[in-house]
């Protein structure tokens, strides 16, 4: 484990070099993820300057689980980027090299590029939470503090998990980019809102796929609020353990699609 | 016991058959019927440490298959493969410091790097001391004469610069055992003596096991002792390369050059080529000795000037071939 750890950052310290090299995409790659993030963050404004408040919720309490949200997402964006060249490292037979190599080809694969956009990402997740966190009415003990940095881990493991296992399946050299980017989608829209303005189906569905435990309920938790959904109020303080649970279960679906790869040529 | 070792390797690739007709795509999306192409059809070997194997076989007859089974890189469908001890896809680093990989068509270096960088960064990797690490790299810069582009990142290299880069990337961390896919593919005569070279070094002076793939017969008489020949994911021949001459190619060739052209006819020997005076004369050196028959030849016809041609292996296997499929 601490060999990997050494090794990934040996090899993330090479493709930074490689980065390196090409300078101006660098600066554009980032003036790109700021922008994104500016449009995503005047939209929120606009929709909570707007309404003012959603099912209950005022617009600092969507604040605060909008930057768990978005924070969450950067907790899986920023190591596992790199899923997103899965497919055409499978298809180019690329995946040979990293076989052969004395490192868990995972960390070979994540540590293959570093892409500066998704640190925008991160740092538009963190300054909102920061901003959110200090303006909700929550009493913010060393307990809260540290669940709200679990939950965030948790969320992100949600997300991560997932999106490894819908990788994973392009070892079968099928594509799966257009199922990772639904899902995305679907955490995307749906879980930067309170799950209650949502109809029952709704809710059950956020519940078991389960988007309302990256955000949603850990912020109910945090705010002592009732989630509205069908789920036991303990549900959100367990957000972080499921998120071990997907994150664990897309690693070992991963590892055993593995075993498919047919690499390229013959 | 032996260093590698295969047993009744088997990899079948499985893809969706295609559907004609109407609809065709769509139906091809939903269909459940599976076209079964058996790549590696029972293959088996042994190799013993310090040897230099030469595995070859036509395009397709399951080459790069078996060596990326050996490799670790694709789990075989059925059957048994041990490379030092270790079971490649199943401890795929462990078998990673054992072995060299060298792919002609797809380099292991750092595509954007230095190619200095690219081998600091193996060393690193392979956890080779830096003393060693020095030496070794000095020597291989000597050997593979790579100083004057160490510092050009390796997307700008020539392919023979590129090719002398990874077999020293491979061999930074001394591995026990040697993988070449081709290594001299698409490379000039001088790259690729080089690069023989380099191999037969290695095997000479370190003891490295070398299983070497190639469609160049020149590598083969030139690095390999021994050969295994595949075919339809079989093994045809495993053994010396001289016995397999003599198998396949048992006669040789007697080139004259006549004085005026003429019709040649002698006893124990056909013409199997006649142009402008010369002539290609095949025989059996078992029951005609080469110096009887040039005495023969001379007698009878006016001789500027002869040779004899020893088969090539190129032609051996290019018999092989032809037999097995007719």
């Amino acid at each position: 484990m601490l060999w990997q750890l050494r090794a990934g950052l040996i090899l993330l310290g090479g493709a930074f070099r490689a980065t390196a090299q090409y300078r101006a995409n660098i600066f554009s790659n980032m003036a790109a993820g700021a922008a994104f993030q500016t449009v995503g963050l005047i939209g929120l404004w606009v929709i909570l300057n707007r309404f003012g408040e959603v099912a209950g919720w005022t617009m600092s309490d969507v604040a605060l689980m909008y930057g768990l949200r978005l924070t969450a997402h950067a907790a899986w964006a920023v190591p596992l980027n790199q899923l997103m060249e899965i497919e055409h490292q499978v298809r180019e037979g690329l995946i040979d090299r990293y076989l052969v190599r004395p490192v868990n080809p995972l960390v070979q694969l994540l540590t293959g590029r570093v892409r500066l956009n998704v640190f925008g990402d991160l740092a538009a997740g963190l300054i909102l939470l920061a901003v959110a966190a200090s303006r909700a009415d929550v009493d913010w003990t060393p307990a809260r503090l540290a669940f709200l940095v679990l939950a965030i881990l948790g969320g992100g493991m949600i997300e991560g998990g997932f999106q490894l296992g819908l990788a994973a399946i392009s070892f079968r050299t099928l594509g799966t980019s257009e199922m990772r980017f639904t899902v995305d989608t679907i955490f995307n829209l749906y879980g930067n809102y309170p799950a209650k303005i949502f109809s029952v189906p709704g809710q059950i569905a956020l519940s078991v796929l389960p988007v309302a435990f990256v955000a949603y309920l850990p912020t109910c938790a945090l705010l002592g609020r009732d989630s509205g959904l069908p789920l036991p109020d303990w549900a959100g303080y367990a957000a972080p353990g499921l998120g071990l649970l997907i994150a664990t279960g897309g690693y070992l679906f991963w590892r055993s699609q593995l075993r498919n790869y047919q690499g390229a040529g013959s | 016991m032996p260093l590698i070792e295969a047993k009744d390797l088997v990899k079948e690739f499985r893809r969706v058959r295609p559907k004609t007709g109407a609809f065709s795509t769509v139906r091809t999306l939903f269909s459940r019927d599976f076209e079964v192409t058996r790549a590696v059809d029972g293959v088996g070997f042994a190799v013993e440490a310090g040897e230099l194997v030469g595995y070859l076989g036509p395009n397709g007859a399951g080459k790069s298959t078996t060596i990326k089974m050996l490799t670790g890189i694709l789990t075989p469908t059925s059957g048994t493969v041990e490379v030092a001890g270790v079971v490649p896809w199943r401890q795929r680093e462990r078998n990673a410091r054992n072995i060299g990989v060298v792919f002609g068509q797809r380099s292991q270096l750092w595509w954007d790097l230095p190619l200095r960088d690219s081998f600091r960064m193996i060393g690193r990797l392979y956890r080779v001391a830096p003393a060693r690490y020095a030496q070794n790299l000095d020597r291989f810069v000597e050997v593979l004469g790579l100083a004057s582009f160490l510092d050009t990142p390796v997307r700008q290299l020539s392919l023979g610069q590129r090719m002398r880069g990874d077999l020293a990337a491979a061999m930074l961390y001394e591995p026990p055992i040697l993988y070449l896919d081709e290594p001299t593919v698409g490379l000039d005569v001088i790259a690729k003596e080089r690069i023989r070279e380099f191999v037969a070094g290695l095997n000479a002076e370190q003891g490295t096991t070398v299983l070497l793939t190639t469609h160049d017969m020149d590598d083969v008489e030139r690095l390999c002792r021994r050969l295994v020949l595949i075919d339809h994911g079989r093994v045809l021949y495993d053994g010396p390369v001289a016995p397999l001459k003599e198998k396949y190619a048992p006669h040789r060739e007697l080139v004259v050059q006549l004085a005026s052209p003429a019709e040649v006819v002698v006893p124990n020997a056909d013409v199997v080529r006649a142009e402008e005076g010369r002539v290609w004369l095949s025989f059996d050196p078992r029951t005609t000795p080469a110096a009887s028959l040039i005495a023969e030849v001379s007698a009878k016809y006016e001789v500027t000037d002869l040779s004899l041609v020893e088969p090539d292996l190129e032609g051996v296997i290019r018999r092989m071939y032809l037999e097995r499929e007719g």
